[in-house]
């Protein structure tokens, strides 16, 4: 891990409070793998006072710039919302292990499931995973239409289908994304491995139905509030099967679903 | 040339005055990337119990005006798994390691003291100052004989250096410091968390799952200054390592200033994990500049 002083080189709006900064750190972008992520802090800012946590969405080794899907959620964020091209950010990074895409073979076939926000580390995946001749459909559920404003930019990197789905029923099939995923996996659809990033609701939901699905290796890529993002605050603990906790931030972000006590979190 | 930054607490001699607080520095070890630890005065390990402890469910931190709430419940991989693979690594970097201990009975803290007889340990601080757990912790700090009677135990068991580490939740600061000394303590750390809550405006509960939590950060800097001031002025010959929001070579300034040796960087840690090391650099520059030694700087307040 690095301690890196970059400049956003540019920003893009999806949608109200949900944007991307793309930070000039060539080196990074050269070497972050799918899943990975950094602290991302504004200097000299006491409040927020801690840095905040945010997948690497995707990476331009060419223009040397890493991109961060962010959602208008509090302080932090707010924070972030009103930085201009030019603001400088540090980037404690790379952290945390990444998806597994080695062991797949080409022709495989993977299911992609994201809720909201959690769309964000995905980008990098899709284009790992295209790389390496793996067709992967994208499930991408949100409560309403905003929620899916990302779809446009992640849609031209899915190699397999989109399947949309809303709570409201305002953009796609109505219901929740492990919704239509039941559906095509109860229609036969096989699929090698499942990457999922979402809600916990969505986790839950998740490693119940991976429970009646064993030959589906699955990867969450898991969220808790951090504070450091490199081992050492033990904020971001998630509970183990049996007793104890995992830190979230040092064991993962990424991490097969058994690993975590879905009913305590 | 390099300026001499070296300071003596007691029976303990520093490289120099910075170091880092237990429970913001883990191990040690996650910072290699970031921070050259044979730099850095000495580091104070997580707090280590008997047995290896889980800690509190999450949420177990929240954000707070320039600082942070935590309950984590002193999570640790226990004495021996410590001992075996952590303190190894730690001694290769050539750097003090302070060893930060805590309990549930005064027979445990006795015990852990015992079993680091023989470990490559700087010292031992007692943490008797944490306001996270249900039993133990804080418990013994809150009373000048608890802290007599834990202290002179620990003190009978170990020839090691002994620090103290006060908490500033004590009804009375400096009965503590000098129940502590006379029992035996070699130094004072001062201070551990304040106790503080916060909670969600929309449904009224606890913004962590502990209820309450210690709060930690610049927003304590005042009030720690403060009190390493107080003790300071009744407790002249006690050397104190000073603890509380630091985060600059200014912060490390004033707390050398009223009457701390060393200072411990805290919570800083977590947002900036290289500010260790930069403040060594940073002081090295500024004692050389001015042609000062440490000990120049300390207790200057009048």
């Amino acid at each position: 891990m690095q301690d890196l002083k970059t400049r956003i080189v540019s920003r893009t709006d999806h949608g109200p409070g949900l944007f991307s900064l793309h930070c000039f750190a060539p080196n990074l972008a050269a070497t972050i793998a799918a899943g990975q992520f950094a602290m991302v802090g504004v200097e000299g800012r006491s409040r927020p006072f801690l840095r905040r946590a945010f997948s690497v969405a995707n990476a331009d080794a060419d223009r040397g710039t890493v991109e961060f899907l962010i959602k208008v959620m509090g302080v932090g964020t707010q924070c972030l919302a009103g930085l201009p091209p030019g603001a400088e950010v540090e980037l404690l990074a790379p952290l945390g292990n990444a998806f597994t895409v080695s062991d797949l073979s080409r022709g495989d076939r993977v299911a992609i499931v994201a809720g909201g926000v959690g769309v964000a580390p995905f980008p990098l995946l899709l284009r790992a995973l295209s790389a390496a001749g793996i067709a992967a459909d994208l499930y991408f559920g949100g409560r309403s239409e905003p929620d899916l404003a990302y779809r446009e930019t992640i849609a031209p990197l899915v190699t397999g289908r989109v399947l949309i789905s809303t709570d409201d029923g305002s953009r796609g099939a109505p219901g929740r994304v492990t919704d239509i995923l039941a559906a095509e996996l109860s229609a036969g659809t096989v699929y090698r491995r499942l990457y999922a990033c979402g809600p916990t609701p969505m986790f839950k939901t998740l490693a119940r139905m991976l429970e009646s699905a064993p030959a589906i290796a699955a990867e969450f890529s898991t969220e808790a509030p951090m504070g450091c993002g490199f081992g050492v605050c033990l904020a971001c603990v998630l509970p183990r099967p049996g007793g104890g906790f995992l830190v979230s931030c040092k064991e993962g972000p990424i991490l097969a679903p058994a690993r975590v006590d879905w009913a305590a979190c | 040339m390099l300026s001499d930054l070296s300071v003596s607490l007691g029976p303990i001699r520093l490289k120099n005055p910075i170091a880092t607080a237990s429970g913001t520095f883990g191990y040690g070890l996650e910072f290699a990337d970031v921070v050259d630890l044979g730099a850095i005065g000495g580091i104070f390990t997580k707090g280590l119990s008997l047995h290896p402890h889980a800690g509190n469910p999450p949420p177990r931190v929240c954000e707070t005006p320039s600082g942070m709430l935590n309950a984590i419940g002193l999570q640790n991989v226990g004495i021996e798994a410590f001992v075996a693979e952590k303190l190894p690594l730690l001694a290769a970097k050539g750097v003090a390691v302070f060893a930060n201990i805590w309990g549930d009975e005064e027979e445990e803290y006795v015990e852990i003291a015992r079993s680091l007889s023989s470990a490559a340990i700087a010292g031992i601080e007692l943490n008797i100052s944490c306001p996270n757990v249900r039993r133990g912790g804080m418990l013994f700090g809150n009373s000048p004989e608890a802290t007599a009677s834990l202290v002179a135990k620990v003190r009978a068991a170990t020839d090691a250096p002994l620090i103290v580490k006060l908490s500033p939740n004590a009804p009375d600061l400096v009965l503590s410091a000098r129940a502590a000394r006379k029992a035996g303590a070699d130094v004072l750390s001062l201070v551990n968390t304040f106790v503080g809550m916060a909670v969600d405006p929309e449904n009224g509960r606890p913004r962590i799952s502990f209820g309450t939590g210690g709060l930690s950060g610049p927003a304590i800097r005042p009030l720690a200054v403060r009190m390493v001031y107080q003790v300071h002025r009744a407790l002249p010959d006690v050397p104190l390592w000073g603890i509380g929001g630091i985060e600059t070579l200014s912060d490390v300034l004033e707390f050398l200033s009223v009457g701390a040796s060393a200072v411990q960087v805290g919570t800083a840690n977590f947002r900036d994990p290289a500010v260790s090391g930069r403040l060594v650099l940073e002081l090295e520059a500024y004692c050389r500049d001015r042609s000062l030694s440490v000990s120049d700087l300390i207790g200057r307040t009048p």
